[in-house]
């Protein structure tokens, strides 16, 4: 008879995938690199918020983005349009981006150089978060036409995440959206997140967010 | 698929156990799936071939076992299924509640042969 043995672990499924996450992040801050993951629903502004972004710190910061958003690259396209140097992940397909995707697609952009790197991950609220994909900090998107509940319906996504941008506030008075109940149930999620109203469209309220990704990047890489 | 990139993860977890285990064969596994984990047992017992294909684990059984999520309400202190009570307490309607169980999905065994 063949031996027959049992192991009883007891561990995360993700358990690999966290260890490879903690990996890079220890590299990334040898290498003085920045890296936030940005997520949200498909159309909540990502790409928008992005260019405002750039367009806000390129005179102070080596800003480099990686494009994982379901494969087309309009994306990085309007992107490259800021002046910042960005590429296309090809994911194939998969709902999120794991710490060995997010790896290679750092090694495709080569960060040397850069200060900043921005993961715009595919947009999907349930398995990006489930994913540690390396970065330094997370931060999510939820627009106004999205309502208001959403935190009370994906709870681990907004658990997870250091800022949430509220964003279309210039639509506010077309849709059934209470800022403070939102703020309460984003809250409830997540008493630490910081929540910034901001009308990337308008490019409206983008200060307190470039503010705080700026000094965010700064205190990681001195 | 949701449920297929995650069973990609755990097949990459467990290589790195059996292979400090010094095993090279398995013949199941058994998996917990929390119902507030956001994965869906049909969905993966319908992935796991694909999950598994051309890997060490390609013959190998996936057991699932289905842990209820259970929550406790932060206001009224009742605890309840939160799958049945659309994200808020039966007594009190308050929606801010502590997640007791349910929440996760771990590998409970491998049984190796
Ligand atoms: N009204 C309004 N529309 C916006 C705003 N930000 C983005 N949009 C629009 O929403 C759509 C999706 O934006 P995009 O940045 O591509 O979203 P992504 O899929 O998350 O990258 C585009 O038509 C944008 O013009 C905003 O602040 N207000
Ligand atoms: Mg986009
Ligand atoms: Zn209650």
């Amino acid at each position: 008879m063949k031996d027959f043995k049992v192991l009883e672990i007891k561990t995360s499924v993700f358990a690999d995938n966290n260890i490879q996450a903690g990996k890079l992040r220890e590299e990334l801050k040898e290498k003085k690199v920045f890296l936030l993951n940005l997520m949200s629903s498909p159309g909540a502004g990502k790409t928008t918020t992005l260019v405002g972004t750039i367009n806000a710190l390129k005179n102070d910061l080596k800003i480099g983005v990686m494009e994982a958003d379901i494969d087309s690259d309009v994306d990085t396209r309007t992107i490259s349009q800021t002046g910042a140097k960005a590429i296309q992940l090809h994911t194939g397909g998969m709902c999120h981006l794991d710490a060995q995707m997010t790896r290679q697609g750092l090694e495709g952009l080569d960060p040397d150089g850069l200060d900043v790197v921005i993961l715009e991950n595919v947009g999907n609220l349930v398995c990006p978060a489930e994913f540690d994909t390396g970065a330094v900090k997370n931060a999510m998107i939820l627009s106004v036409p999205e309502g208001d509940d959403k935190p009370l319906k994906y709870p681990l996504m907004f658990s997870i995440c250091d800022v949430v941008l509220i964003n279309k506030m210039d639509v506010l008075p077309y849709f059934n959206f209470d800022l403070e109940k939102c703020k309460e149930n984003i809250r409830l999620r997540n008493p630490n997140a910081i929540i910034i109203p901001i009308s990337a469209l308008k490019e409206e309220g983008l200060k307190e967010w470039t503010d705080w990704l700026h000094n965010a990047v700064i205190s990681w890489c001195e | 698929m949701h449920e297929l990139g995650v069973l990609n993860s755990m097949v990459h977890t467990i290589e790195r156990i059996v292979k400090e285990q010094n095993v090279t064969e398995v013949s199941k596994l058994v998996i917990e799936v929390g119902e507030l984990s956001g994965m869906v047992p049909r969905y993966l017992e319908q992935s796991w071939p694909a999950a598994s294909y051309k890997t060490f684990m390609e013959n190998t059984e996936l057991e699932l076992i289905v842990i209820p999520g259970i929550v406790k309400c932060k206001g009224c202190g009742r605890v309840f299924n939160a799958v049945y009570s659309d994200l808020s307490c039966p007594d009190c309607g308050c929606r801010d509640m502590e997640i007791l169980e349910g929440d996760d999905m771990i590998i409970k065994e491998i049984v190796c042969s």
